[in-house]
């Protein structure tokens, strides 16, 4: 008997994005916004075409002695819409976290500009600081403070009044599991649990624009939902969250809209959903048989997949046409084998791998 | 204002965690004036000529006491950037929303806090162990003295807090400045008989200003035309030092 399952498969016709985008110097937000149709994915709130965060042409070169200089940030270019969650994702030494650090007034660009709700980063950066929060990727923690004195001192910067601090403090407790560790002091934290503390902060206020550079890394997967739900929440509320994450199934499932970056520039942005379908046009076929035989295999590789991975009785094919997924599928139900099967668009994270390695290989 | 009351706020919490922190802060500099002092104005007997006055050892050491409080409580909230830089909770302090001043403003006016409470503990002490004579009168200046000199050294060291990023190579280099500035000072001996070379040096550190500025107030020793040069120099020296620190603070990251 055939159980078919239909997982994320949008039907024949499946719709694909068609924006392109143009990266480089001085040239990728306009062309962007035009190429890139916004996005359309469903549950979003509260969207207004307010600009919370405005990045053009943004340049950070850092000099060392000796050394060739370094361009952290290549002339980034995004927009960032308030009540949004959106995700700046890239490999390591991409330029997120330099371009966090400058939009949180950390580091000052070497050119181009920044501004968070209208106020530039480098002639405003108090009115800036007045509208954000900041998880930074370091773990920062007091170390010789208590849990419950992490939280006061944190209420107490950003203007809160001693009741009120109090009282969100039991809030943010309650929510990120801290209450049995309120008298535990930063030093004797796990890792996970000083994260917890660093992002259990940011609840305590309502800057409207929230950073978070790595913000679940450490955590455990029940803290890491608490927390993804929490931060969905804050948008609900309005609040605009700019997140970096390593964690590409996390930003599928939390962004928006998001912009990736290599070698500091941005190589893709928009619409979550267009981003996914930016460049790629992959189709994921996972098939599953009584067993498996040459036969199968032989007509599948007929169809010259992408990427084919067998396991056991298992095979799982990406193909960049609708046609060769069908045609599988096809030959697949004539084999009189097949057991299971699913075809999901690519991931997000398949979307990453495939403008990293594009954007190496033309780079090379 | 808030902002710096929560800076305070939070140097208040921590100090209150580390006892030792606390000891070193208030007591150090008070154990220096009773066993090192005491020790000193045995061996030295008669006590020592300074301008034509005769003054103890003891009465001679009170401002050198003072100046060191100073300089070692400034030298404690230097390394404690270091502390918050290791924890990583000194980045998140960048974001908080007030300016760099008011960050670096917070931090010194608790640690004058602390200064001040020092410097009334040594001067009982001295009042009621060792039999020093004070000018009373001059008490508030005195205060202010120390609180100038606290925030002057601070921001001194702050610069070099931010520039240096390894713990050891800024505990050696405070190590070496604090040993030099204290033996090239009038903080342990008068500059009167000493050899031109190190009169030279010891006129050009900001450890003789604020130490004669606080011996001319708490004993009545030196000249007030020379003393009032001093503080001048030593008021140049904070606000050279302040915008020195301001200025490697924003780009400190």
């Amino acid at each position: 008997m055939i159980v078919s399952s239909f997982v994320g498969y949008r039907g024949v016709n499946i719709k694909r994005g068609g924006g392109k985008c143009k990266g480089g110097p001085g040239s990728n937000f306009p062309e962007m916004l035009v190429d890139c149709p916004s996005f359309s994915k469903p549950q979003r709130h509260m969207y207004d075409d307010t600009t919370a965060i405005d990045v053009v042409d943004l340049l950070k070169v850092f000099e060392k002695k000796n050394r060739a200089a370094v361009r952290a940030v290549d002339y980034i270019s995004f927009r960032v819409r308030r009540g949004e969650i959106f995700g700046l994702l890239g490999p390591n030494g991409a330029g997120k976290s330099t371009t966090i650090k400058i939009l949180t007034t950390l580091l000052p660009p070497t050119s181009g500009s920044a501004s968070i709700l209208g106020y530039d980063v480098v002639s405003h950066p108090l009115e800036v600081r007045k509208s954000i929060c900041v998880v930074v990727q370091e773990n920062a923690v007091e170390l010789y403070l208590s849990v419950r004195n992490n939280l006061r001192t944190f209420g107490r910067f950003h203007g809160l009044t001693w009741s009120e601090i109090e009282r969100r403090a039991d809030g943010v407790s309650e929510l990120f599991g801290l209450r049995e560790h309120q008298h535990e002091k930063g030093v004797d934290l796990s890792g996970g649990l000083k994260r917890r503390v660093q992002v259990a902060k940011i609840f305590m206020i309502d800057t409207p624009i929230v950073f978070l550079d790595e913000a679940t890394t450490g955590m455990d997967t029940f803290n890491k939902r608490a927390t993804l739900q929490a931060i969905r929440e804050e948008s609900r509320k309005g609040r605009t969250i700019v997140l970096t994450t390593h964690m590409l199934d996390e930003a599928e499932e939390l962004c928006d809209a998001l912009a990736i970056v290599n070698h500091g520039r941005v190589i893709a942005a928009g619409s979550t959903d267009n981003v996914k379908s930016m460049g790629l046009r992959l189709l994921n076929v996972s098939l599953t048989f009584e067993r498996l035989t040459n036969d199968i295999l032989r007509f599948i590789h007929a169809y010259h997949p992408y990427k084919i991975e067998t396991s056991d009785h298992s095979i799982e094919v990406k193909v960049r046409e609708e046609e060769a997924a069908l045609g599988i599928l096809a030959g697949a139900r004539q084999t009189g084998l097949l057991r299971h099967f699913e075809i999901t668009n690519a991931s997000l994270e398949d979307v990453f791998v495939e403008l990293i390695d594009k954007k190496e290989s033309v780079t090379s | 204002m808030k902002e710096v009351l929560a800076v305070m706020y939070r140097e208040f919490l921590i100090r209150r965690t580390s006892p030792l922190w606390l000891f070193f802060d208030v007591a150090v500099p008070l154990l220096y004036l009773l066993m090192f002092g005491v020790a000193f104005d045995k061996a030295l007997g008669l006590g020592l000529a300074i301008g034509g006055d005769s003054v103890s050892y003891n009465q001679f050491f009170l401002a050198g006491v003072l100046s060191m409080s100073c300089f070692g409580s400034a030298m404690n909230q230097s390394y404690g950037f270091f502390v918050d830089r290791d924890n990583g909770i000194f980045y998140e302090f960048l974001t908080y929303p007030m300016t760099r001043g008011q960050f670096l403003l917070g931090k010194i006016l608790f640690q004058c806090l602390m200064s001040v409470v020092q410097c009334v503990l040594t001067l009982v002490a001295g009042v009621l162990m060792l039999e020093i004579g004070i000018q009373w009168e001059f008490l508030l200046l005195v205060f202010c003295v120390v609180i100038i000199g606290t925030a002057g050294w601070f921001f001194f060291l702050a610069i070099f807090a931010f520039l240096i990023r390894r713990n050891d190579t800024y505990n050696t280099a405070i190590n070496v400045a604090y040993f030099l500035l204290m033996f090239l000072s009038s903080l342990f001996y008068p500059l009167e008989n000493v050899p031109g070379w190190l009169k030279v040096l010891s006129y050009g550190n900001p450890l003789t200003w604020q130490t004669d500025a606080l011996r001319f107030l708490t004993i009545g020793v030196g000249q007030i035309e020379f003393i009032v040069i001093e503080s001048l120099c030593f008021g140049v020296f904070l606000l050279v030092s302040f915008w020195g620190a301001i200025r490697t603070l924003q780009r400190a990251i």
